[in-house]
């Protein structure tokens, strides 16, 4: 039986008066891809923002290898091996490529394994390291998205949260997308994926939640929830071709 | 439309601080009638303090209502003052009323135009932060003009304005004292009426998410001018006002920083936002500085800034937080471009 | 054509001051979000302080740098950490702004008290000598104000090129939440960054006792000097910002000389309003001060 790496229970998060999740929970086992998809507004964002530490709970429980993240900031949470890749990316577009990797890996002991991380970074995306004195905001979409994760490997995560990769993405780019975050998987990294391209999400995970207006609604795995009648007819349309 | 803010449950509430206000007003007004305002110090500190409320009320309507910091209201007072000055000085409108409400409407008249001309290209095109600049360049602009103003202005001495008082009216502190107070409970009226209307809807909004406010159809550059401007009036009858005090308007005290920074602090002390904290804040660090001078002498400067900052710091809603609910400071302009 | 090279020159020199407190406002700006409207203040305090050190203990000013310019920065850590620290977590710029104004209030009342209102200057040994050079003349002292210009703005530049907490602070000036993100301590940054600003008004401190006379109300028009300078120059770049000092000065130097002395603040506030009107993003500056809805 596999490690639990990051166990949401009954998460309940509001912005101000408005609720956006209601009683979330979710399992990630250490070593898996788990797909976290939805439409628009489901609240996906804002779970990872939750468990990032950047949003507070009302109520529920984050726990990371067991402990209750509860009063960490997310400079601890990042510490732990927690980091967030998140959608749009965020990159700091008037600095370097290096400069945005460095900053990655900013924490201490991130810092002190710094030239391990810069070595598999280049290594999984052998087109950073070209463009390395380039400035990010002048490289092409796929090559931000691979330098927005990169810089998370710089932080030597646990766990890697991906948001929207294959946000603006083409169909090729995409697939080369999903296919590294395979790769980065299969080098031991625990993947928590949220997409709205939910083919590709549920082709690629071992584990999948669809969420709805702040509710998890299904759970099961990648193949189970392709099959599923209800997932195909809301999200992924008759024949199979993605609706959203 | 008139609206009331939080439902029926208030409704006592209202009533009750109504009925105090009525009744605090009623107990200022008559007081020159039982404590001598002429000779007493009284006279003189309660003149000033709601020559301030006046000021400290404009001021909120903009800043505390619709979250747009001006720090330019000294260059209002200024020019309202000067206008009054001027006009009255060049026997313009031939009345020769003393306190003569024909000019202290033209002195506010005079800023609320110089705040429409110079708030549409500021708050057309800058953020919250820069428009505040503007407005502090624009008092700078002002002043300057003023004080090199030759033969129009007269300069750094400014207009004496005593020759020119009416045959048989003698300077009476009284007249000033209830002159004062009426423009000021009128100033309240004002920005109470405006801020319970559709209007004010329009100002919180803006206040409280300009962005949104926007996205539901609110024209945000004609309130936000439109409070400017009506801040802007009020500052410059205040100044016509507090002309007809001193007799000679110059710009050392009709220009100065006192009146940028102290109805800004009156404001914030009292409860931004609110109805009442421009009197509570006018009242108190007109109170401070007052007395300071006796006994603190000179710190109560510092004192002040100080308690301001701590006010801004832990008592976001002012001394009116103390007793309800207020917007206060924490919500002015909060992350809105 | 020398008088008004003469004038140019005497502009950068003057200008020179701008910069460095425009350089200062530019790093606060670019991680709080806010114009420090006390700069201007706060550097005449510390000139105050350079004055007290040269009349009470006979320190000549640029040595005055290494007390002042530390302690500069002391205070302003003090400050953030005291003051601005929850406005600028909560990005509440309003708050900031009324807490500057604050601080503008509080700093200049309490040079009063101190120094009281009469205005101050330093006459140095040295404060006459020029140097001479193909009919320009030109004062040492001011000579060497624009050489702390200079070595200011290249000690900000490397250290947002060549450090690690300069690389975060460039990175929040772009993306504040992003830096979160990382887990870079975010308060952190901002802290670093108003510390360096307000050790800039220690160094224009110096430079401004050596050279000026000034009064507790000089910070309130040198404020507003600083803040042209940065509009002119635009904000997200150190030697833009030093350029927008310059030529303000230099603005400032030519409407002296063929217009008058006194129409020298219209000038400036001039340009000012102008460049808020119809150039806010300024000369060199990556965005600026324009409205994003």
């Amino acid at each position: 039986m596999a490690n639990l790496l990051l166990e949401v229970k009954e998460l309940g998060v509001a912005y101000g008066d408005v609720r956006a999740l209601w009683d979330v929970s979710l399992e990630v086992e250490e070593g898996s891809i788990v797909a976290l998809v939805g439409t628009n507004g489901a609240g996906k964002t804002t779970l990872l923002k939750t468990i990032s530490g950047l949003l507070r709970s009302v109520h529920g429980q984050v726990l990371f290898e067991g402990e209750d993240l509860a009063n960490l900031d997310t400079k601890h949470r990042v510490d732990k091996g927690i980091v967030m890749v998140p959608e749009g990316r965020r990159l700091f577009q008037g600095l370097t490529v290096l400069e945005n990797l460095r900053l990655g890996a900013y924490l201490p002991k991130a810092r002190a394994g710094y030239d391990d991380s810069l070595e598999r970074v280049f290594s999984l995306f052998p087109l950073l390291k070209e463009r390395k004195n380039g400035k990010a905001g002048l490289l092409s979409g796929g090559e931000q998205q691979m330098l927005a994760i990169g810089r998370a490997v710089m932080a030597r995560p646990r766990l890697v949260m991906i948001d929207e990769a294959s946000l603006g993405l083409s169909p090729i780019l995409t697939r080369t997308i999903f296919g590294l975050i395979v790769e980065l998987n299969t080098q031991g990294t625990t993947v928590l994926l949220v997409e709205q391209n939910i083919h590709m999400a549920l082709k690629v995970c071992h584990r999948a939640y669809v969420m709805k207006t702040g509710h998890i609604m299904l759970s099961g795995t990648g193949e189970e929830l392709l099959a599923n009648d209800d997932v195909r007819k809301a999200y992924i349309g008759a024949r199979g071709s993605r609706l959203l | 439309m008139r609206l009331l803010s939080d439902g029926r449950t208030l409704n006592k509430r209202r009533l009750i601080s109504t009925g105090l206000g009525v009744l605090a007003v009623a107990f200022l007004a008559t007081l020159p009638f039982y404590y001598d305002v002429d000779r007493g110090q009284f006279g003189i500190f309660f003149f000033n303090v709601f020559v301030y409320t006046i000021m400290a009320q404009g001021w909120n309507l903009l800043g505390g209502y619709t979250g747009q910091i001006s720090l330019g209201q000294n260059a209002f007072f200024g020019v309202g003052a000067y206008t009054m000055a001027l006009l009255w000085y060049n026997d313009v409108t031939k009345t020769g009323y003393y306190f003569d409400p024909v000019l202290m409407v033209l002195a506010g008249v005079a800023p609320a135009i110089l705040a429409v001309l110079v708030g549409i290209p500021l708050l057309s095109r800058l953020r919250g932060d820069y428009f505040s600049f503007g407005t502090l360049g624009m008092g700078a602009i002002v002043t300057v003009l003023f004080i090199n103003g030759g033969k129009y202005t007269g300069g750094a001495e400014g207009r004496m304005l005593v020759p020119k008082m009416p045959e048989g009216v003698v300077f009476n502190l009284r007249t000033h004292y209830w002159v004062s107070l009426l423009v000021a409970v009128l100033a309240t009226l004002v920005v109470y009426f405006m801020t319970t209307s559709r209007v004010g809807l329009a100002l919180k909004a803006i206040r409280e998410d300009e962005v949104s406010a926007a996205s539901h159809g609110v024209n945000v550059l004609k309130y936000k001018v439109i409070a400017f401007a009506v801040g802007a009036f009020m500052a410059g009858v205040a100044g016509s006002i507090f002309g007809y005090y001193l007799l000679q308007v110059t710009p050392s005290n009709v220009l100065t920083q006192n009146w940028l920074f102290y109805p800004i602090m009156m404001v914030v002390l009292g409860g931004t936002g609110t109805i009442i904290g421009p009197w509570l804040g006018a009242f108190l660090i007109y109170l401070i500085s007052w007395y300071g001078g006796s006994y603190f002498a000179g710190w109560d400067p510092v004192i002040t800034g100080i308690v301001l900052i701590l006010v801004m710091l832990f008592l976001p809603g002012g001394l009116a937080g103390l007793v309800g609910k207020v917007p206060g400071l924490a919500r002015i302009g909060r992350g809105s471009a | 054509m020398s008088v008004f090279t003469q004038v140019v020159i005497n502009g950068i020199l003057l200008g020179s001051m701008y910069g460095i407190a425009a350089i200062g406002l530019s790093l606060i700006f670019g991680t709080m979000r806010i114009i420090f409207i006390a700069q201007g203040t706060m550097i005449v305090f510390f000139a105050y302080l350079v004055y007290w050190s040269f009349v009470k203990a006979g320190i000549d000013p640029y040595l005055s740098l290494f007390t002042v310019v530390p302690f500069a920065f002391a205070v302003g850590l003090g400050m953030f950490y005291l003051i601005f620290r929850r406005a600028a977590a909560l990005e509440d710029r309003n708050v900031s702004l009324l807490l500057a104004v604050g601080v503008m209030y509080l700093v200049q009342n309490l040079i009063l008290k101190v120094w009281s209102a009469t205005p101050r200057g330093l006459d140095l040994s040295y404060s006459d000598a020029m140097i001479v050079v193909g009919g320009l003349r030109v004062s040492w002292l001011r000579l060497a104000l624009v050489g702390l210009a200079v070595a200011s703005a290249v000690v900000v530049y490397l250290f947002l090129k060549r450090t690690r907490v300069g690389t975060a602070v460039r990175a929040a000036s772009e993306d504040m939440e992003a830096v979160k993100i990382q887990g870079i301590n975010a308060v952190w940054v901002c802290a670093v960054s108003f510390a360096i600003g307000i050790g800039l008004a220690g160094v224009a401190g110096v430079g401004m006792a050596t050279v000026y006379n000034f009064d507790y109300q000089y910070g309130f028009t040198f404020a507003i000097k600083a803040l042209v300078a940065l509009a002119l120059g635009g904000i997200g770049n150190v030697y833009g910002a030093l350029a927008g000092g310059i030529l303000l000065g230099i603005i400032e130097n030519l409407a002296a000389y063929y217009v008058g002395q006194a129409w020298v603040e219209v000038a400036s506030y001039g340009v000012f309003m102008l460049v808020l009107i119809f150039l806010p993003q300024g000369l060199f500056g990556r965005g600026g001060l324009v409205k994003k809805v």
